[in-house]
């Protein structure tokens, strides 16, 4: 399935400043392995160690936070955006 | 060098930081550079979240929301999508401190950052000291290229001093 992917700014070095590029996957996690292939570095970025989505990254569906959805097992649609977004958090 | 914000702006997120003490409120300044005279900002304020991780997963959130604030992930989609595609870039991020002065906190730095990097390099981070009588003031904070850091700029609101 070919989806468009919204890049956050800090991850635009990888991907020569493009905000959207174009990725291959039949789910999120076999998408981020194609971002991998095409902007290497950027799974790093994304996941933790065990391969986990990092807590203070946001990835998006379409509108859906696919922590509510099959997380990394999420399903993909030709045409579907996902979006990758960092938190915005802090504190006293 | 100084930072502009509208007074229409200041008040409205005075107003927001007012309605959630003793809890941080949170939200995003968007900027119409072009406007119809002049430049618009548009407050976009966005839900506080940090409650609900804190009681599913306390280890990991060890604060609730008064001493800190985790902005809703989809109030930050959302108006992404309105700053990409009604061309208002995010001015400022803005959240308030409840009972505590108006610093930038390591806590604040550290989440400000992805890959030791600015998640939003462009944006400033504005703070809002809240106490029970009222708002003490606001500071805005911008990334110094140069120190690596956060640093303080002053805060100008519609031609006074803030």
């Amino acid at each position: 399935m070919s989806v468009v992917v919204r890049i956050p700014t800090p991850l635009r070095k990888m991907t020569q400043n493009e905000a959207e590029v174009s990725a291959e996957g039949s789910d999120i996690a076999s998408l981020i392995d194609d971002l991998e292939n095409n902007y290497p570095g950027i799974k790093d970025r994304i996941c933790d160690d065990q391969g986990e989505i990092r807590r203070f990254v946001n990835i998006y569906l379409n509108d859906e936070d696919i922590r509510f959805l099959q997380g990394q097992s999420t399903s993909l649609d030709d045409g579907d955006e996902v979006s990758i977004i960092p938190a915005i958090a802090g504190g006293c | 060098m100084s930072f502009h914000l509208q007074s229409q702006t200041i008040k409205e997120i005075e107003q927001h930081a007012l309605e959630t003490y003793p809890e941080e409120c949170c939200g995003i300044i968007l900027e119409d550079p072009l406007g119809t005279i002049s430049p618009q900002e548009y407050v976009r304020t966005c839900g506080n979240i940090q409650n609900q991780r804190h009681a599913e997963d306390p280890k990991t959130y060890p604060r609730d929301a008064r001493t800190a604030y985790l902005m809703d992930p989809d109030d930050l989609l959302r108006i992404n999508l309105e700053s990409e595609r009604e061309n208002r870039p995010i001015k400022a991020f803005y959240h308030s401190h409840p009972d505590h002065p108006s610093y930038f906190s390591e806590k604040d730095k550290s989440d400000a950052l992805f890959w030791d990097e600015p998640a939003y390099p462009d944006s400033a981070y504005i703070v809002l000291s809240v106490y029970h009588d009222g708002i003490q003031d606001i500071k805005a904070f911008v990334w110094n290229e140069q120190q690596s850091d956060f640093t303080p700029i002053s805060l100008i609101g519609a031609g006074d001093v803030v």
